[in-house]
């Protein structure tokens, strides 16, 4: 039996691309379930796979993983070959500190700029906060783009869990047109250039389920043409 | 050069007591420096060493980690020996997710019941959202004690990462007065009595130093005896 991913939305559950996409530019092979989020029978199917009742879920034999670094962390292991954490240690801590740093962070960002794929990009006005964690996400990536990228297009190198947990950020930044340097501009490109980036959005843009929450123009709906 | 730890004030600074109660328990050596959070230098200081400027950081060389869960992560790659996760995989997985599902969540709880080891346990009344926090930890607590915690009095027998993860919520539940099941309580006792844990508290109860936003019978500022 094979690895069982359960995720809601593609076009907004920013906690199910992450693991996702590595496992799909890792080349590991998996089922995927899709649940979309805040439909009546939303909140029974999930807790049917994982207690904590959020998406998205990994099963893999009698092991079920929630929250999407738990399941990085349990896939680096179980597929050391992935190489999905760098290789060198100083390196590894500091991909490490980046995605919990991303995992428990930028609140402000994640409220006001929700992950919609299928918005056509345009600006949004940012409070302060929001455009502090947009600085600091600049210099995370820049900053590591300089220090620890020498092999590749992504934060270090090669594509690491580092890069699966920002992927939403990055749809994030091209969907609200945020201004960010040169270096995280090239790694923005880096990511969405990627065949598994584009398999996502292709799924994404087909979805049939709007949430009114995460839609920012309400009640418009504007939607880029599948 | 060994390991350098900076925390903040240990009475209030929950992220602080995670890696340092781990590193005690783990019987590895480090220095510490606190930094108390109305220090004038307190930002200045901590942007030359945090990436987020935020305590806790661990120094070790030239590596510097930020973020409580990703300075488990590195001491436990450092320090095999210490088994800061379970051995099994599965039980290691589940103690993944739940450590992160800490790290990024419970909000509400983190919100109405500060860290504050000073305080006298009195029992405050739990807002809803809040008061499903407790019961989701509750239900983790009892559920790891039942099918992981054969070999010791921990969340998985011996002490892990994990445990201290949580270990700010045992404070916070015996702070507060929040009622938990048996095998809750039964863990929140063993938490309690380690050695580790008596010289973090004892070290608190002498700080001098008030942060009122963290003080939820404010104006009044309640003392135990020390």
């Amino acid at each position: 039996m094979g690895l069982h991913l359960v995720i809601g939305n593609k076009n907004y559950s920013s906690w199910s691309l992450r693991p996702w996409i590595a496992l799909r530019v890792a080349n590991i092979p998996f089922d995927e379930t899709v649940i979309p989020l805040y439909e009546p029978e939303s909140p029974g199917q999930i807790l049917k796979f994982s207690p904590a009742g959020k998406v998205p879920i990994l099963i893999d034999g009698d092991v079920r993983v929630w929250e999407s670094l738990a399941i990085l962390e349990y896939l680096a292991e179980r597929f050391p070959a992935a190489g999905l954490w760098p290789k060198d240690a100083a390196a590894r801590a500091h991909a490490r500190a980046i995605a919990h740093e991303m995992h428990a962070g930028f609140a402000a960002l994640r409220s006001e700029c929700s992950m919609n794929m299928w918005r056509p990009p345009a600006k949004r006005d940012l409070s302060g906060d929001a455009k502090a964690d947009v600085k600091r996400i600049d210099d995370i990536w820049s900053g590591a783009r300089a220090r620890f990228a020498a092999d590749g297009p992504f934060l270090f190198g090669a594509f690491s869990a580092a890069d699966a947990m920002y992927a939403p950020v990055v749809s994030r930044f091209h969907t609200y047109a945020i201004d960010v340097g040169p270096e995280s501009r090239a790694y923005m490109g880096a990511v969405m250039a990627l065949p598994a980036w584009r398999e996502w959005f292709g799924a994404a843009l087909k979805e049939p389920w709007v949430m009114r929450n995460n839609e920012v123009d309400w009640p418009e709906v504007k939607r880029i043409q599948a | 050069m060994g390991l350098h730890l900076v925390i903040g004030n240990k009475n209030y600074s929950s992220w602080s007591m995670r890696p340092w109660i781990a590193l005690k328990a783990a019987g590895i050596p480090f220095d510490e420096t606190l930094i108390p959070f109305d220090a004038p230098d307190f930002k200045a200081r901590l942007a030359k060493i945090s990436g987020t400027g935020k305590v806790p950081v661990l120094i070790d060389g030239d590596a510097h980690v930020w973020e409580s869960l990703a300075i488990l992560e590195y001491a436990a790659e450092k320090f095999p020996q210490a088994r800061l996760w379970p051995t099994d995989s599965a039980a290691r997985a589940h103690a993944r997710a739940i450590a992160n599902e800490m790290h990024a969540g419970f909000l509400p709880l983190r919100r109405h019941l500060p860290m504050n080891m000073q305080r006298p346990a009195e029992t405050r009344h739990l807002t809803s959202e809040a008061a499903v926090n407790v019961k989701r930890v509750d239900a983790m607590w009892s559920d790891c004690r039942a099918r992981f915690g054969k070999g010791g009095p921990f969340l998985f027998g011996t002490f892990t990462a994990a445990d201290a993860m949580y270990a700010p919520i045992v404070s916070r539940f015996h702070t507060y007065g929040v009622e938990g099941s048996a095998p809750a309580r039964a863990y929140m006792e063993a938490v309690m009595a380690l050695p580790a844990w008596k010289e973090w508290e004892t070290a608190a109860l002498k700080e001098e130093w008030v942060v009122a936003d963290d003080e939820v019978d404010w104006p009044e500022v309640k003392r135990v005896k020390s």
